[in-house]
């Protein structure tokens, strides 16, 4: 019995199925703590949508669920590095799954330079996570919090501004 | 009009990274801010990349007039390639056309050029190739341009000429040029006899040998080269059977249009003048001609061969031919009134040889219940057509089924001798 769509490509199978089972995972690492089922039900339905549809901003949801709910549990020991990698992973798999149908297969080179560029990106995660266990937020002088502030409210704005489509 | 667009990861990445961060920072969520700041990295350099300039897209293919299966490449025309990392390109599928990659999708970084796609029209006839959608994405992958809809080309894919060759002579050879040898003398190679001299010869004739020998003088005589009207008729009225192209099962419509194709290359190749009557809903006449632009357009009248279920066979075929031409009847011959036609034609004095292109197509397949409806149908339509054939050959038109190379040899070689017999005509 034919399991795939003609000319479904198995690499991007693999890809599309790290698509529903990183988040999962990622919210899996707080075992033995087991979050909400309504939590669990979101993110498995929400990566599923993903892994249906990579190329679509429902891929945002899963992420931000688990993201959100380790927030609010406030973990910061070494499962914080291990979840950031996973979502950072699923990320990168939706992104390469994303260049075309699902009947391109997985460029060797292509998949190579994004390793190269995960790698890249989780860089900030380590130094942001060391920042966060060594420095105390209290000894921190008041206008570096102002600063803070108005920086990521620049960058917000520079983001939209960016992303928005050039007028014609 | 496409432009550059953020690809749902930039998005994605903008939300997480610059939003968790910043949500982070504002609300004193450490954990935000630690999962945010991969998408920081990757949010920033999608954004950076964002080309400046809309660029223009165009694919071309390599090869514009093709037999069936013969292939062209189709290649991608971008004018900007500043701030382009990846092209996609997605073929649409066509009847009868393969494409490489298998399922037409193809992508590649830029650096190692643009991605091609190989289109091959497996059978003959009009074909639509080239029709695709293009995609360019930008560095990190941060904005896309397109997918863009590329026009199909339409093109005349001509029928493959199957390997055919016959030493035989045509009959009755009724031109002036050409390689085929004629009954009667004239300025040929071909020898025919030593004669005395008459006035009129040609002094390069003289044979002295034989006039030094004799003591008068003598000519060599040769016998004229002529060429031979031959007519292709093509019978167009049904396709019966499923073709599979040129690499599966053939039809009867493609046995027809293949033999025909490689008559007409035959026959054009070694010196004859050669029509087609094309017999169809969209019939079509090609009077007699020689040479390969002549065969050019022989073969683009059958690559434009349509059927259709409402077209209905001749009374009679006209073809304006004289006593000397040759009629190849390309048929499945399954129906009476072009069987009656092709007898009318037989009994005018013209040379007839029906090829039989039925192949398999009247075939059970196997395991098929022989006592069902379109069994037994099928099994009553080939006795009838097997009387007909019968009845034809009966009136001395010989019947041969197509075969390839050699299929007319033998009953060439037959007309040949029957042509050269004396006739007493009443």
């Amino acid at each position: 019995m034919r399991v795939l769509r003609p000319g479904v490509v198995a690499s991007v199978v693999v890809l599309r199925a790290l698509l529903l089972v990183l988040p999962c995972a990622a919210l899996a690492v707080a075992l033995p703590e087991v979050p909400h089922g309504l939590v669990v039900a979101m993110v498995v339905v929400s990566a599923a949508s993903w892994a249906w549809f990579p190329d679509h901003a429902v891929g945002v949801a899963p992420l931000a669920l688990v993201a959100g709910w380790w927030t609010v549990h406030g973990v910061v020991d070494w499962r914080l590095l291990v979840v950031g990698v996973l979502l950072t992973t699923a990320h990168l798999a939706a992104t390469l799954v994303s260049y075309g149908p699902p009947t391109l297969a997985v460029d060797p080179r292509l998949a190579r330079l994004w390793l190269a560029r995960g790698g890249l990106a989780l860089v900030p995660l380590l130094v942001t996570w060391l920042a966060v266990r060594g420095l105390d937020p209290r000894l921190a002088p008041s206008w570096l919090w102002l600063l803070a502030g108005a920086t990521a409210v620049g960058l917000l704005v520079a983001t939209a501004r960016l992303v928005r489509p050039e007028e014609r | 009009m496409t432009s550059w667009r953020p690809t749902p990861a930039l998005v994605r990445a903008c939300l997480l990274g610059v939003g968790g961060v910043s949500l982070g920072i504002v609300l004193g969520q450490e954990v935000l801010a630690v999962l945010g700041a991969p998408f920081v990295v990757l949010a920033a350099t999608g954004l950076a990349g964002r080309p400046r300039r809309s660029p223009h897209v165009a694919a071309r293919l390599d090869h514009t007039r093709l037999h069936e299966g013969q292939g062209a490449t189709s290649r991608l025309d971008v004018d900007e390639l500043a701030g382009v990392e990846h092209v996609t390109r997605v073929a649409a599928r066509a009847a009868h056309v393969a494409t490489l990659p298998m399922y037409g999708t193809v992508g590649s970084l830029v650096d190692e050029g643009l991605p091609t796609i190989a289109f091959s029209p497996r059978r003959w006839g009009r074909r639509a190739l080239g029709a695709e959608r293009v995609a360019l994405t930008s560095p990190w992958a941060g904005w896309r341009w397109g997918p863009v809809q590329l026009p199909e080309t339409s093109l005349v894919v001509l029928p493959r000429t199957a390997a055919y060759d016959t030493r035989a002579e045509v009959p009755q050879p009724d031109g002036l040029v050409g390689r085929h040898r004629s009954r009667r003398v004239g300025s040929g190679n071909e020898f025919e006899g030593i004669r005395p001299f008459a006035s009129g010869d040609r002094l390069k004739r003289i044979n002295w040998p034989v006039s030094l020998r004799t003591g008068e003088l003598h000519v060599v005589t040769t016998r004229a080269e002529q060429d031979a009207g031959v007519w292709l008729l093509v019978d167009a009225l049904r396709d019966i059977g499923v073709s599979g192209g040129i690499d599966g099962r053939a039809s009867t419509l493609d046995l027809t249009v293949r033999a025909a194709a490689a008559l007409a290359e035959h026959h054009v190749r070694t010196g004859d003048r050669v029509g087609l009557l094309v017999v169809a809903a969209n019939g079509a006449r090609v009077p007699l001609g020689s040479g390969p632009r002549h065969l050019q357009r022989l073969l683009g009248t059958l690559a434009r061969i349509r059927t259709d279920a409402r077209s209905t066979p001749p009374e009679r075929l006209d073809l304006g031919t004289t006593s000397g031409s040759v009629v190849h009847v390309l048929s499945p011959m399954l129906f009476t009134p072009l069987v009656t036609a092709t007898a009318s034609l037989q009994r005018g004095g013209t040379s007839v040889v029906v090829v039989d292109t039925l192949g398999d197509a009247l075939t059970e397949p196997d395991g098929a219940d022989r006592l069902a409806l379109p069994s037994l149908a099928m099994r009553m339509q080939k006795i009838e057509r097997d009387d007909r054939l019968r009845r034809l050959a009966a009136l001395g038109a010989p019947v041969v089924p197509w075969r390839g190379p050699g299929t007319l040899d033998t009953v060439l070689h037959q007309l040949s001798r029957r042509a050269q017999v004396p006739r007493v005509r009443a």
